[in-house]
């Protein structure tokens, strides 16, 4: 052949990111932190739960990195053991509502009806629904774990992405490709899955960034108020609850699992941004 | 008398609009056979696309048809269930819409995108399909198409992207394709070469053709037969070489006129004055009236319906003495042409 064409790359393919430094920077801290969860045992031989009661509140040194807390638990240990419950929690809190949402927003936007309208009543309910009282009755019904964070991040979560795909759908829909592809007689699946479903993901894609920012943020509030994943299971939300006390004399205590949660965030925001640039061009 | 591919009989179409209701489509008859190529000619808002949109079942949520029937070899639309109808109309028409790039999905490869039909609704194997693609991709002109199987829309040209159009189009071997305006988004060249697909396929694969466009030059290359189109109704019918060279209607004779001509210079291109009609206002008389060179009052108290003159039809009280009164008066000096 005389020529060579470019053979054409898949969806993940596309997403191509020359020139996008804060998007790679963000995906190492995210990828860093992943690491050091996953690989919590072999950088601390402490248990982060076991307690030594002869060295409480140490302060940083060669053996305890980040000092010791009220029950001379390793800090820096808790903080590593508490990044695989909080980043757990905070990708299944996603997960979870963005199938969900997804899902019901490309049926509720395709077939319209009486469907839709009761779907979007719904929506408005649970928008309108103060999220942490429904999610403190859950941990009063469910129990308190990481059963009922999910639970109660999913209830209310999903109202986003069904929102923000069965707007996409409705633009979509009237697109000529969705048309032709109705009007060849494809089944109704097969068009809601190879043609519209791509061509719409990308905006909540976009929006689980910085959802499970928020649905992290959430563990850790609802941690700190003591609903969370129940003590003394190492999570941030809990060590900064049980740390304020001694914000005066050993201030790292409850403010480096904060810091986490920020660097957290930060990671994820800038992967959040970086596929805006590339998506929304 | 063999039954016809695709009959319409008496369409009405009518739009929800904010100002009020638009009769978009007032009362439209057609008939076509196997193979034919029939061209549907008017301005914006004549209601071109919304004939096509309605025979298809793609009219927007604040459009419906008020009346009129729609038959598929004899079998009206109405009588069938929405799936059955769905199936009908994908088995028997293709359709190619004028934006090349919006008709064509963005996140798969065009070979997927042609062997799909095949593969999902005529139930093909996996292999098959391929090759069928690979096929109609031959056939509608593009090289290297074994390569090409595999590249996104983006990858492609503007008229590459419309011979894909095309060859999805032809993927479920229909008898009639429907064109909304396929070359209007390409350039001369490439519409040209577009337009030269169409005749050729017409001949090869039998297929019938429905073109609607505003460009006259487009129909004369490629249909038997003309239905120009004004205010949601056919004012004149006929073979194209008749409403060519002796149109009947004063529209099609203005149209005509206004297309800019290579064998004669003029200094000021001919041009219809005013604006097409508001049709959420009820039409008294000749919808075309206040526009025409030849009105007189009868046009404007009532309204006329397509008549046989000559060998096409025309909806004009001055039809029969219009091809007379033609060579009487200079059009250029008559009234609309300035």
């Amino acid at each position: 052949m005389s020529t060579t064409l470019i053979r054409g790359k898949s969806l993940t393919g596309r997403l191509k990111f020359k020139g996008n430094g804060s998007f790679y920077l963000g995906i190492g801290i995210i990828s860093l932190l992943v690491i050091i969860a996953a690989a919590a045992p072999l950088i601390s031989h402490y248990d982060p739960t076991g307690q030594d009661l002869l060295n409480t509140l140490v302060p940083p040194s060669r053996h305890h990195w980040l000092g010791t807390d009220q029950l001379g638990r390793d800090v820096f240990t808790r903080i590593i053991y508490g990044a695989r419950i909080d980043l757990t929690i905070g990708f299944a809190a996603v997960l979870l509502p963005f199938i969900l949402g997804t899902t019901l927003g490309l049926v509720s936007g395709w077939f319209g009806g009486w469907f839709d309208s009761l779907l979007m009543r719904i929506v408005d309910t649970t928008i309108a629904f103060p999220f942490y009282v429904l999610a403190i009755a859950l941990v009063f019904i469910v129990g308190p774990g990481p059963k009922a964070i999910i639970l109660a991040i999913t209830l209310v979560g999903w109202v986003a992405y069904c929102r923000i795909i069965r707007a996409a759908v409705l633009v979509a829909k009237e697109l000529d490709y969705v048309h032709a592809a109705k009007l060849s007689g494809l089944p109704t699946a097969r068009i809601l899955r190879k043609h519209l479903l791509p061509n719409v993901i990308s905006q909540a894609i976009i929006f689980s960034m910085s959802d499970i920012v928020l649905s992290i943020l959430a563990i850790v509030s609802l941690g700190y108020l003591g609903l969370g994943v129940p003590i003394p299971t190492a999570e941030w939300g809990s060590m900064i609850q049980e740390g304020q006390a001694y914000i005066l004399q050993q201030w790292w205590i409850p403010t480096i699992p904060g810091v986490m949660v920020v660097i957290t965030g930060f990671g994820l925001s800038l992967i959040g941004d970086g596929l805006v640039r590339r998506l929304n061009k | 008398m063999s039954t016809p591919l695709l009959s319409v009989r008496d369409l009405h179409v009518e739009i929800q609009t904010s100002r009020g209701l638009l009769k978009a489509i007032r009362g439209i008859s057609l008939d076509i056979d196997a193979g034919q190529s029939i061209g549907i000619v008017g301005e914006s808002g004549s209601g071109k696309s919304i004939t096509l949109k309605a025979i298809l079942g793609l009219l927007p949520k604040n459009a419906r048809i008020t009346s009129g029937e729609i038959l598929i070899e004899g079998v009206s639309l109405n009588s069938l269930s929405a799936n059955k109808r769905a199936a009908l109309l994908a088995e028997k028409i293709g359709i190619v819409f004028q934006d090349a790039i919006a008709a064509l999905n963005p996140v798969m490869t065009v070979g997927r995108q042609i062997a799909e039909v095949p593969y999902r609704r005529l139930g093909w194997s996996k292999e098959k399909s391929h090759q069928r693609a690979i096929e109609l991709m031959q056939l509608v002109g593009i090289p290297n198409a074994e390569e090409r199987f595999h590249v996104y829309p983006h990858q492609l040209s503007g008229g590459l992207r419309q011979r894909v159009a095309i060859a999805i189009a032809l993927s479920g071997n229909p008898q009639l394709i429907f064109c909304d305006e396929p070359t209007t988004a390409l350039d001369v060249t490439i519409q040209a070469q577009v337009l030269r697909l169409l005749m050729d396929l017409r001949q090869k694969e039998k297929t019938g053709v429905v073109f609607v466009t505003h460009d006259l030059a487009v129909v004369n290359e490629i249909c038997d037969e003309i239905n120009v189109m004004y205010a949601g109704r056919f004012v004149e019918r006929g073979g194209v070489q008749d409403c060519f060279q002796h149109p009947v209607h004063p529209y099609t004779y203005s149209l005509l006129k206004a297309a800019p001509d290579m064998e004669h210079q003029v200094e000021r291109l001919f041009s219809i004055l005013g604006e097409a009609p508001d049709l959420t206002k009820p039409v008294s008389g000749c919808p075309f009236a206040p526009r025409c060179f030849a009105a007189t009052d009868i046009c404007l108290t009532s309204e006329p319906t397509l008549q046989l003159v000559g060998s096409s039809t025309s909806a004009c009280h001055h039809s029969g003495s219009f091809m007379q009164s033609l060579s009487a008066l200079d059009v250029n000096e008559g009234g609309a042409g300035r």
